[in-house]
């Protein structure tokens, strides 16, 4: 029993690298590449974290397996080493650890600010200002566009566009635009993009990304804000500037729609 | 497709939707309840007479019911109802052997689908019987996956009393796929929309009891927020507007793009489905209420009429009377829910939107603070929703009595305060035509009432007005004049023009 | 001191009054006892029933997420969802009160609470508490905390509950309209934190009392044993972490219930109830909860360190890998666990300059950790491993924690937490530190010091089962939940699947869902070991394991005082296979056996003098 015991302490640490390894194939891994170049070199920086963990994982459990094993196969009569510690060994593996951690967090610093910190921003972001307002509210995504010509204010105006779970901008530039709740605290996430930024009552939290790629992407809420955060599904669509502004024109006619229909203004 | 069913199917009042189990978001035990008003006929009613001698049976208020709808396992499709239960009618055109049929039908049909196809027979000898379709091929031949001879004595065994059945013969109709969108529609409603609207569509999930305002309760038939004109009942665009876009300003979320077209189609009909059901319900226990609720067999019993009499009239009622008032009810429903799809249903203002002037503007306040119309009674002189008609105590139009609150109170006995309208949420839609067509039509079932009786050039100035009052610098800054009629222009003036200049 | 059984002595007293007349009766001796050890096994085993009340929410929990809004098998029909469904809000209601149960009722109180009163004063020589009285009280505040708990589940309706999360941000939490159905049951569970806080509150401040003033003659500092050192360094966590949740609680509470708005901003419409008045931020709340409950996940991590450690060095017949370095280390976790909290709050909105800093500490607080771990395995190599449940537990418990504590590193690192922050890899996370680290710690200890506890052996092949079962389930229940954190899938979602990139993870929830069943099914192989064993379990000595601490020097179970006569300690506690164990023909040295070469009145003279 004893050595059987011992395998499995070997055992389970292969089956869960096993799952690992079979994840990605069986779609048990992100759901797709980082869509934005900030969001790639998040994953590198996850790849990065998960090679140094990996070799610690199998490195401790290994010798956790086999260190037991040891006991498993001696006889009965073997004595346990009489032993308190050694130093050099402490010292080794609590200078060494610490190298590494420390690598760890400094080589994020750069990716943190240029997403969280507004004089990282990119320029673009800084001259073209908000793009749109996006409001999270118990349960669904509310979002304003200012009037096309001018800029976004905090206070809603009269020209303003409003459009629910739909958020449209343009690709290939970083895109900023102003995260606020209506209500409870809410979290933008936005998995193909690797964008994370709560909604704080009180706040107007300015957020970018930027979409190479013209396509439709996932937003859902990653903070608890109630019986149906589930349900706060919406999409941002990322397409050519001259679609954008097709769409919002689209929008201003609609939403001053006055119910009298000319004869190629089907609406109703 | 429907029109032709009904012509076919006049004999048989309702076809039966084999539902199966299982399947998304099905609740396996969920059932239907009854309304207050069906508990609250005396057991009799309810419950219907059983056969007795040589006498019919005599169906109850809940058996009338549930032969129509069925219960959420197992739907029944009532095709007098204009619902797309879904579905496509067909003819038999021959019939090779007992488990082969060539058809023919109306419109395409999916040939390939995930569950197996179900065919019913809709008139003929085998009128129905429900086959199931194991394969179907491009040309319409359909491999039966049973025997059909089989099938039709299995179903003369089960049901002893009726006609038998027997083998099918060209011509006869069938209809394939029959309630696929409404059994869709089922299972989007029962994962999305019961755990507050209730699985009977009574606006009483239960997350509902947490909610201001309440869910709306389907089983009036009622639906606030339309675009048909004051008498008509609520549109499939309507409803599908409003699941599309939610209702801001509630916890009526939009559900764009959890589901797709297709999907918010048939959630529309369920919906429909589900509102037919209840008005159908209420319809039947005020024809039975009036004489034989518990109430009214109380006060019988104590004006001295014996139980057994009672129980008599209630026979002789069922027997001879019901089948008019039935007759009356289906055929009212149905118009009425046909109706509202027309375009004649639709408001559609007379004149363009008047242009969004400070006069304009200053029309619009003197409408809406005038004794005529005075929206401000509910509204408030500054358009907070806090005007003098929200403190009121109200009697409550169907009983009688006083509502135990203050406030104005809805068909569903909630109170309802009137919008703010400074806060710029307009639960119907924001675009003009949807404000244009809140005053035009009011709000169906609650107190704000229908201004038709308005010229469209007045509605519109309203409208300018309404939509200008978020943005007013200093909004209601004319409350406490009592009779604002003539302060009133001035400062709306200085009002309109401070918000153009921004 | 010589016990004697007040037993005999009143049965020989008095025949006809039976019990009453016990020299303690039965209520002050079992209830209301101010008894260490009776204590301790009160908490052991209310937090034990406890951990399948919360068991039994988790796999609620579950339940909904492998087959969402079906009928739940058995106990469906009480839910007032139509057809027996989870309904939305109560399923938010079901993983709020998991965690709350299984946080302040289970692993908060089963270390402190049981194993801190039942060993402090047996592993330091000591015949009781500092203070007896408020021992027990500690103990009987646990009961409004439960009575709290549970009754904001009954108040209002079934589907009542609290419904904010175990962390219950504001303003869902500070909203009566925002959390629909919560609105006296917040105010509930907020009540019955606070009594937990107290009961806590009372138990710290008696543990460092105790292991300050109350040691055995010799037993100095680095002599005690790692628990105690465990025990200490948790009880001055939290008798500085836990006031700032109590303000903060006590904030909350007056936010709810009074119209104060520390919490909540103006203007803001919920539910359509009145516009706030406001002037307050919700973060505010974070930074507060989170200045206790950071070192909170060290106060329910740390003492489970110090028993393995113990466990760990006796079963493989070894001293302690490094003992200074460990009590260093423990040191250092407690100390740096109180400028981490932010790393809760990467993506809250607070400063961003901030992040990094936390990221720092962060990242510093895996050393000791590291340390820790290294040192284990160093504990077993070479050593002559007993594989009995005990070390089984053990083994499993740094297993599971170096699981815990790898994927806490990419948590740790900010930009990767952009991605993970509330995903189920966070879920995977802190159950593989909570569950898999803390609670096999806990089986482990159960089973070591149950001999200790009624004088009977826990069964090893049941105890074997438990853990390999356990073990099997745990790690099929929580290792594919971080694929499921990678895969993008939010926490708190009781239905994932609305979203098109989960719909695929459904399978793999399902199997999620078995093996938690599997896991909580294995949890009544202990319950009957327990149960069974404190009847019939096979009778022990006083030292059934070898082990060199000093409450095995003590009968089993001790009497009323402990120990037969005042212990004295002349060596640390991990000198198994020691030269002068050897000596004695045997790999293990009681602490209370003086040296060859030493008569035991002159030992204590030195150590007075030395002390």
């Amino acid at each position: 029993m004893k050595k059987f015991w011992s395998l499995f302490f070997f055992f389970w640490p292969v089956v869960a690298i096993w799952s690992c390894w079979i994840a990605p194939a069986r779609g048990w891994w992100f759901a797709t590449e980082a869509m934005s170049p900030l969001g790639e070199r998040i994953d590198g920086l996850f790849y990065l974290i998960l090679g140094i963990v990996t070799v610690v994982f199998i490195g401790t459990q290994f010798a956790l397996g086999y260190a037991l094993w040891q006991s498993a196969v001696k006889g009965e009569d073997q004595k346990a080493q009489f032993s308190h510690g050694s130093h050099s060994l402490e010292l080794i593996w609590t200078v060494v650890p610490s190298f590494v951690l420390v690598f760890i967090a400094l080589y994020q610093m750069d990716v943190w600010a240029e997403f969280r910190v507004q004089s990282f921003y990119p320029n673009q972001t800084q001259e073209d200002g908000p793009q749109l307002e996006f409001m999270a509210r118990q349960f669904e995504w509310r979002v304003r566009y200012p009037e096309p010509g001018t800029e976004l204010q905090n206070q809603p105006q009269p020209g303003d566009l409003y459009a629910v779970n739909e958020m449209h901008v343009v690709t290939g530039r970083p895109v900023k635009f102003n995260l606020r709740t209506d209500d409870v605290q809410h979290a933008f996430f936005a998995p193909e993009l690797r964008v994370k930024q709560d909604a704080v009552a009180g706040l107007i939290i300015p957020v970018w990304f930027e979409i190479p790629k013209a396509g439709e992407y996932a937003v859902v809420c990653a903070e608890l804000c109630g019986w149906g955060h589930y349900k706060m599904r919406a999409t941002i669509v990322a397409e050519s500037q001259a679609k954008v502004d097709e769409y919002l024109s689209n929008l201003q006619s609609e939403q001053n729609f006055d119910g009298v229909v000319t004869v190629d203004d089907e609406d109703e | 497709m429907l029109v032709q069913m009904n012509r076919h199917i006049a004999t048989l009042i309702v076809a039966t939707l084999v539902v199966s189990m299982g399947g998304c978001g099905d609740a396996l035990n969920s059932s239907f309840v009854y309304s207050e008003q069906t508990q609250a006929l005396m057991p009799q009613a309810q419950k219907g007479f059983p056969v007795k001698g040589d006498v019919k049976a005599l169906p109850g208020a809940r058996q009338l019911l549930d032969d129509r709808f069925g219960n959420p396992q197992s739907l029944n499709a009532w095709s007098k109802l204009p619902i797309d239960f879904g579905g496509v009618t067909g003819t038999v055109v021959a019939i090779p052997d007992t488990k082969t049929l060539i058809l023919n039908f109306d419109a395409e049909v999916p040939v390939q689908t995930d569950e197996p196809l179900k065919l019913q027979f809709v008139t003929g000898p085998a009128a129905a019987i429900v086959v199931q379709i194991d394969k179907l091929s491009e040309a319409w031949t359909a491999s039966l996956s049973g025997n059909l001879e089989t099938l039709i004595k299995a179903h003369n065994d089960n049901n002893q009393g009726e006609e038998p059945r027997s083998i099918p013969v060209a011509g006869d109709v069938v209809v394939i796929d029959g309630g696929g969108v409404l059994q869709h529609g089922r299972g989007l409603y029962m994962r999305h929309c019961s755990h507050c609207h209730g699985t009977s569509g009574d606006g009483n999930g239960p997350t509902a009891q947490y909610l201001v305002p309440r869910p709306r309760d389907y089983r009036h038939g009622v639906f606030k927020f339309t675009s048909t004109n004051d008498l008509s009942k609520v549109s499939r665009d309507d409803i599908h507007r409003v699941i599309t876009n939610g209702i801001p300003g509630t916890y009526m979320p939009s559900f764009v793009p959890m589901l797709n077209e297709q999907n918010r189609h048939a959630v529309v009909e369920y919906v429909r489905f589900l509102a037919m059901r209840g008005e159908f319900e209420r319809k039947i226990a005020v024809e039975l209420s009036s004489d034989f609720s518990k109430e009214a067999l109380g006060s019988r019993l104590e004006a001295g009429d014996s139980k057994e009499d009672v129980i008599d009239n209630l026979r002789d009622f069922l027997a001879v009377d019901m089948t008019d008032s039935l007759e009356f009810v289906s055929d009212d429903l149905a118009s009425k829910w046909t109706t509202a799809d027309t375009d004649d249903a639709v408001i559609t203002p007379d004149v363009s939107r008047i242009a969004d002037t400070p006069e304009s503007r200053r029309i619009g306040r003197e409408l809406y603070l005038s004794k005529a119309i005075n929206c401000a009674a509910c509204h408030g002189i500054a358009g907070k929703g806090n005007g003098p008609q929200t403190t009121i105590y109200e009697k409550n139009t169907v009983t009688g009595e006083l509502y135990d609150t203050p406030g104005l109170h809805d068909v569903w006995d909630n109170v309802n305060q009137p919008r703010n309208l400074t806060r710029g949420i307009y639960r119907g839609g924001r675009r003009p035509v949807d404000l244009f067509r809140r005053i035009h039509a009011g709000i169906k079932g609650s107190r704000m009432p229908s201004f038709k009786i308005l010229q469209h050039e007045q509605i519109w100035h309203i409208v300018n007005y309404v939509l200008s009052i978020p943005f007013e610098p200093m909004p209601g800054h004319a409350s406490g004049v009592a009779a604002p009629a003539e302060a009133t222009p001035a400062a709306t003036d200085a009002a309109a023009a401070a918000s153009v200049v921004e | 001191m010589a016990t004697v059984s007040p037993a005999i002595e009143s049965h020989s007293d008095d025949h006809a009054h039976g019990h009453d007349h016990h020299e303690i009766g039965f209520i002050k001796k079992y209830v209301f006892s101010t008894d260490h050890k009776i204590i301790g096994i009160q908490f052991l085993i209310t937090t034990l029933i406890m951990l399948m009340a919360g068991g039994a929410l988790a796999l609620a929990v579950r339940w909904q997420l492998a087959f969402p809004w079906q009928t739940m098998p058995i106990v469906g029909k009480l839910f007032a969802g139509e057809g027996g469904q989870i309904s939305p809000e109560f399923y938010t209601m079901l993983f709020t009160m998991h965690a709350s149960v299984m946080i302040f009722l289970v692993i908060i109180p089963i270390l402190a609470g049981a194993f801190g009163n039942f060993l402090i004063p047996l592993q330091i020589g000591a015949d009781d508490m500092a203070f007896p009285a408020l021992n027990m009280l500690s103990y009987w505040f646990m009961w409004p905390a439960i009575f709290f708990f549970f009754g904001s589940f009954v108040v209002g309706g079934v589907t009542a509950g609290p419904a904010a999360g175990w962390t219950s941000y504001p303003l869902l939490s500070a909203l009566m309209a925002a959390a629909p159905g919560s609105g006296t049951a917040q105010t509930y569970w907020l009540l019955g934190l606070t009594f937990v806080g107290v009961s806590s509150m009372m138990g710290s401040i008696n543990y460092m009392t105790t292991i300050i003033n109350m040691r055995a003659p010799g037993m100095t500092l680095f002599r005690m044993p790692l628990t105690i050192w465990s025990m200490f360094i948790t009880a001055i966590l939290q008798a500085f972490a836990l006031p700032v949740l109590t303000a903060a609680g006590f904030m909350l509470l007056a936010d709810r219930t009074m119209g104060t708005c520390f919490f909540i901003p103006a203007g803001i419409i919920v539910n359509n109830a009145a516009p706030t008045v406001g002037g307050g931020q919700p973060l505010l709340w974070q930074h507060l909860f989170w200045f206790y409950s950071h070192p909170a996940v060290y106060i329910m991590l740390l003492p489970a360190m110090g028993m393995v450690s113990d466990m760990l060095a006796c079963m493989s017949r070894k001293p302690l890998f490094g003992y200074k370095p460990m009590v260093y280390a423990i040191a250092a976790i407690a100390g740096l666990g109180f400028i981490v909290w932010g790393h809760h709050m990467f993506t809250s909105g607070m400063n961003p300059a901030l992040g990094m800093t936390f990221m720092t500490s962060t990242m510093m607080i895996a050393l000791p950790s590291a340390i820790k771990t290294f040192n284990w395995i160093g504990t077993i190599w070479d050593g002559n491993v007993r594989f009995n449940a005990v070390m089984l537990n053990c083994a499993g418990f740094v297993a599971m924690f170096i699981v815990g504590g790898l994927s806490g590193i990419f948590m740790a690192a900010v930009p990767v937490d952009i991605y993970f922050h509330d995903t189920y890899f966070i879920v995977a996370h802190f159950h593989y530190v909570l569950f898999g680290s803390t609670l096999f710690g806990v089986f482990a200890a159960i089973t070591f010091w149950f001999p200790k506890m009624f004088g009977r052996m826990m069964n090893d092949t049941v105890a074997k089962w438990h853990f390999a079962l356990s073990f099997i389930g745990f790690n099929a229940a929580f290792f594919p939940m971080h694929l499921l954190g990678i895969a993008g899938m939010p926490r708190r979602y009781a239905d994932p699947y609305l979203h098109p990139y989960l719909e695929h993870l459904l399978p793999m929830n399902q199997f999620i869902t078995f093996s938690a069943i599997l896991m909580g099914v294995a949890q009544l192989l202990l319950l009957g070991n327990f149960a069974y064993s404190i009847f019939f379990g096979e009778k022990c000595g006083r030292n059934p394991w070898g082990a060199n601490g000093l409450e095995w020097s003590a009968p089993s179970p001790p009497g009323h005082g402990n120990f037969d006569v005042p212990p004295v300690c002349y060596r640390g506690p991990y000198e198994y296979s020691s030269p002068e164990a050897e000596a004695l023909g045997q790999d293990f040295i009681l602490q209370t056996e003086p040296p060859p070469d030493m008569t035991t009145t002159e030992n204590v003279k030195s150590i007075e003098t030395t002390a």
